[in-house]
Order: C-alpha cells, then structure tokens, then sequence
C-alpha cells in the first residue's frame, strides 16, 4: 500500500461514515429508527439489498473459486429471479399491510407468540454467528497487505460500522449501502479492466477467454444432474430458490430492507431490480477471477497465495522438503506456460490441425499444475498441523496488491472494505431490530415509550457490534468464507421458510402446528446435514417440507385445535 | 395500503413474466457460453 492508496481508502472510509451520520440525523421515533419512517424510494432499497448480500466474501471469495474451479458458482444465483418474483408477489404486500417492524411480528399475528419467539430465536441464533464471519472476513485484507494483527483489522470496521449505524439506524445504513454499492461497481469495472490490461500483449481477451475455457474456469452452466453436486442448473434453479426464498423473504437483514419502501409498488421495485442486476452481477466478478487466472498463467503465481503459511514452511522443519516442491511446481508452470503459449498459436489458424493436440497438451500441462500446487498445500498443512488447508481467498488480494498500480489497490481494497461494512451495518441493524421488537418490547418492557424504545434500539445496536468484533475472533479456519455462510443459513433457513409458508398459503394450520412443524424441520436438516453427503443448498427444500408436512399433520390430527382458528385470525392486522 | 401499478408494463403479472423471461435467456446465454469456451 502506497501514500495514494491510503489516501484512497481513508477518504472511502471518511466519507461512508460521514455520509452515514448525515443522512441518519433525523432518525428521533423508533419507526424512523427502524424503518426509516416507511420513506424509502426502489433505488435506495434496490442497492441496499444488493449491499447487504454482497458482503466482503463475495470479492475475496468468489474470484478465488473461479480461479480454482471455474465460473459453474453462478448457477448458484439461478434461482434468485424466481425467488424475488415469488416474494413480490407475496411476501411484500403481506409484510407491509400487516404493519409489522420484523417479519416474526407478523408470525405471532398468523400464528401464535410461541411460533414468533422461535422465529426470532432461530434468526438471532444464525445472524448472530454469520455476522461475525462477515467481519473476519476484510481481516484477511489487511493481514494479506499489511501484516497486521486480525484483531486491530475487526476492531477499526466493527468501530467505523458501530458509529454511523448506532447514530443512525437505518437510514444511515440504507444511504451507506448506496454509496457503497457505487463503490463496489467503480471497483468491479477497474480490477476488470486492469486485469485485462496487464495480460501479455500477444494475448486478446478473446484468447483469454479461449485459455479459460480450455482449463474449464468457463463452465457457467452444467445441466446433469447430481444431488452431491454443489453447483449445476438444478441445484441453482431449485436449490437456489429455495435459499434465497429464505434469506430475502424470511430473514430479517433483508426484510428489513424492504419494510423501509414509502409504497408496495417501491418495495416490489427494489426486489425486481436484484432479480435482473444479482446473476449478471454475479457472472461478472466470476469473470474477474476467471481473468486473474489467465494472468497466471503467463506470470508466475507464489506456490500459496497466503503468505503467512509460505513463510511458516521456508522457515519451519518442512524447510528441506519445500526445495523440491517448489522446484516441481516451477517445471509445472514453465510447461504450462508454454503449452498454453502453443494453445494460443493454434487458435489463431482458421480450424488448426494442431489445436486438438495443444489442447490436450494445455489440459495436462494444467492437471500437472494442480498437482504441484496441492504439493505445497499439503507442506502448508503438515507445517501449521492443520487439515484442509485452502488458499482461495488470498489469491484475487494477491493480484490486486502486487501487480495494481498505486491508487487502483486503494480503490479496490475500499471496494472490499465497503462491501463488508454494508453487510455488517445491515446484520447489526436487523439483529437489533429483532432484539427490541420480538424479545425486549414483546417479553421484557410491554409498556415503554417510544423514546425508550428507540434508545433501547440503540443501545441493542451497540451491543450486536461489539459482539460482532468479539465473534470475529473465531471466523479463522472455516474454509472458503463464502461457503461457509451459505451452509450456516442453509441450516436454519429452511424449517424458517416452512413456517413462513404455511403461514402465507396454509390458512388451516395453526400455532401448534407451525411451532412443532419448525422444530421437526430443523431436526431434519441437522440430520441430512450429518448423515448424509447431500448438498447444503437441498437443506432449504428439505426442511421447508418436513415443516409443511408436519404442520398439517399436527393440525389434522388435533382437529380441536384446528376449529379454534377464527377467520379474524387468519387476516393480517390493520396497518398502523 | 393499497398496492399501487407498476410504472412499466401496465400489470404486475407482466412485470414478473418479464423478469422470468429474461432468466432463462440468461441461462440460454451462459449455456452458449460454456459450449461456446469448453
């Protein structure tokens, strides 16, 4: 990081939270605290959506995963259009006539107050542990570039996020994720454009892409199907659904969101809009990584991207068989290089004859690559003790930080770092909301004054914060990041969305039902979770069943309970 | 609160008809994509 690069990131950063505390100075009621007085235009709420699911991990991880794996993470995204077309359709003028501030508020309207506080429970359980991952995540920024401690790094983002969303509530948040949103397409067209750029000077993009594709990191769409499959068109279609039906229309971060709408029309707007821009938004940043690995291809990557581990093997007792491996690795690249060099000529001939045979020559000299990389991964585990060592989310910091000219890695690191706090401030914020609404207003202080509840709002914000940069001490180890908090949701959100659906279109199922359908839900995706190897994007379709399908049988077989329901009941309540 | 009509297309069932119809042209793309650089 150099003067200009600082100067970038301080000024992102200064002015994030300046505009954060400017925009959320008039939030005085608990409504405006919460819901920014039902004012939000689409745009706002749009971006502040999108904010708030592309977190930090989203850059550092998914460019990773498109280096090792190819682009075939985009289908993971399939099912998002659907998803927000059936939420539109439902969710958003269900949730905004019932008047609520949470979407579990709303349950106990449907429902009963029992079937609420396990909603309630169930989100604060599974936010609380994701947003502490959400904050590990830019430490790995900093600790890449700097060397600094993880713990000063969680510290300075918990401290900035802590100040403008506590001051402001959502409407600091919400005008945040605007801005940082602008920051994070800025940063997504440069790192493109670089990468691009700093390909050799015989190498188009076309023939880039030719490379890419021939190491399969272009595979965007694979339809056979395979429940072990993490990613192909069915699981992303179905699966993806499914997960995003959860996350936008029953966790509270994102509903949230669109709460804030001034109309139905504009919280519908918000949502359509993610529908259109989040899968080609999603393809691009994979396309980045797909990029950074042709650039590797012709410039020599590190053996790991994580330089801390390099280090621990050159300088631990692993040090006399890291010569050797280094050396494989190196003959690996250099053929590599020159096989992708020869697949490069032939492409350019009208049908070559020698492309068939330069290409197997490029796939092997590839699988050979991989071999000598996972060589130094198994030194790297064997140095620091530790199984499954994964360097997928060092390897686009990598890049950026030795090969971008001086401003552009301050651009792009702000891009990370605005990224990350957009998500946290919005954790935070929801993980307060639910606090106050559904525990302390609903539980605790029935009877308070709005002025102390939205002090208490505050104060819950506060505390959400703090716990966050305490949390984040624990987010190491956990793989690829972004996997990681897709499989937490996925084991909660599931028996989640069930009660949420039975709620929308099973008008005869009640509170018993709802609850103990919930608890057998849940059971069931921490028994498909550890029994068997089905992927974690099926847990959303698993549970949400087993919820339905016990719901109706607890329902069925008390047909006492069941007559105790009165059509009042079953309308929302009028707005307030 | 009433719901209001979407700004374009006259009817919200036309707007989500829209939003599915430019998905799967997507996929279609992207497929083409795949065969196109495999």
């Amino acid at each position: 990081m150099r003067l200009l690069d600082w100067a970038v990131l301080a000024g992102s950063l200064v002015s994030i939270v300046a505009y954060g505390l400017y925009k959320g100075r008039k939030s005085s009621t608990l409504n405006q605290y919460l819901l920014a007085g039902k004012t939000m235009p689409w745009y706002a709420m749009a971006l502040s959506i999108m904010a708030t699911q592309a977190s930090a991990v989203t850059f550092i991880s998914t460019t990773g995963q498109a280096y090792v794996d190819g682009m075939r993470f985009v289908q993971f995204y399939f099912g998002l259009p659907l998803a927000m077309v059936i939420l539109s359709a439902t969710a958003v003028p269900i949730f905004h006539r019932a008047g609520v501030y949470t979407a579990y508020e709303y349950l106990e309207n449907r429902f009963d107050p029992k079937t609420r506080a396990l909603a309630a429970t169930v989100f604060l359980m599974q936010r609380g542990f994701a947003v502490g991952i959400s904050l590990y995540a830019p430490a790995i920024v900093l600790s890449v570039i700097l060397g600094w401690p993880d713990r000063v790094t969680t510290l300075v983002m918990g401290a900035l996020v802590i100040v403008y969303t506590v001051i402001g509530g959502i409407q600091a948040v919400t005008w945040t994720d605007v801005q940082q949103m602008l920051i994070i397409f800025f940063g997504l067209f440069v790192a493109l454009a670089m990468v691009i750029i700093l390909l050799p000077g015989n190498v188009s993009l076309l023939g880039a892409m030719h490379l890419a594709g021939a190491a399969g990191r272009l595979n965007a769409v694979d339809t056979s199907f395979d429940w072990n499959n993490r990613y192909n068109l069915w699981s992303g279609l179905i699966g993806g659904m499914f997960l995003a039906l959860s996350y936008f229309g029953t966790d509270q971060s994102q509903v949230q969101r669109y709460l804030t709408g001034r109309s139905i029309a504009q919280s519908k707007l918000s949502l359509l809009f993610n529908a259109m821009a989040k899968v080609p938004m999603q393809f691009f940043i994979l396309f980045v990584g797909a990029m950074v690995f042709v650039f590797f291809t012709f410039e020599r990557p590190p053996l790991l991207f994580e330089e801390s581990a390099l280090r621990q093997i050159e300088s631990g007792a692993m040090r006399a068989q890291y010569a050797p491996v280094k050396a494989r690795y190196d003959r690996a690249f250099e053929r590599r290089r020159q096989a992708a060099a020869e697949l490069l000529d032939a492409e350019r001939g009208p049908a070559s004859p020698l492309r068939p045979a330069a290409l197997e020559n490029f796939r092997q000299a590839q699988k050979e690559f991989d071999t000598a990389r996972l060589a130094g991964a198994r030194l790297a585990e064997k140095a620091s003790g530790e199984k499954d060592f994964n360097d997928t989310n060092y390897i686009f910091l990598s890049f950026v930080t030795h090969y971008l000219p001086a401003g552009i890695v301050g651009l792009i690191i702000a891009m990370i770092f605005a990224a990350a706090m957009s998500t946290i401030s919005a954790e935070v914020n929801s993980l307060a909301t639910v606090s106050i609404i559904d525990v302390y207003r609903r539980h605790i202080r029935t009877k308070g004054t709005d002025h102390h509840y939205l002090w208490a709002s505050r104060l819950a914000t506060l505390f959400w914060g703090v716990y966050a940069v305490i949390f984040a001490q624990y987010g190491k180890n956990l793989g690829s990041l972004i996997e990681a908090v897709n499989m937490l949701g996925s084991l909660f959100y599931g028996s989640l969305l069930g009660v949420f659906v039975l709620a929308f279109f099973f008008r005869q199922v009640n509170g018993n039902g709802a609850f103990f359908g919930m608890l057998a839900g849940e059971a069931a995706i921490f028994a498909t979770f550890k029994f068997t190897a089905i992927s974690f994007l099926w847990y959303n379709v698993i549970g949400c069943l087993v919820v339905i399908a016990t719901a109706l049988l607890i329902t069925y077989a008390a047909p006492s309970a069941r007559a105790g329901i009165t059509p009042a009941a079953l309308r929302p309540p009028a707005p307030q | 609160m009433p719901d209001e009509p979407p700004p374009f297309l006259g009817a919200w069932h036309r707007v989500y008809a829209a939003v599915l119809a430019y998905l799967a042209l997507l996929i279609i793309l992207f497929y083409g994509f795949t065969r196109f650089f495999s």
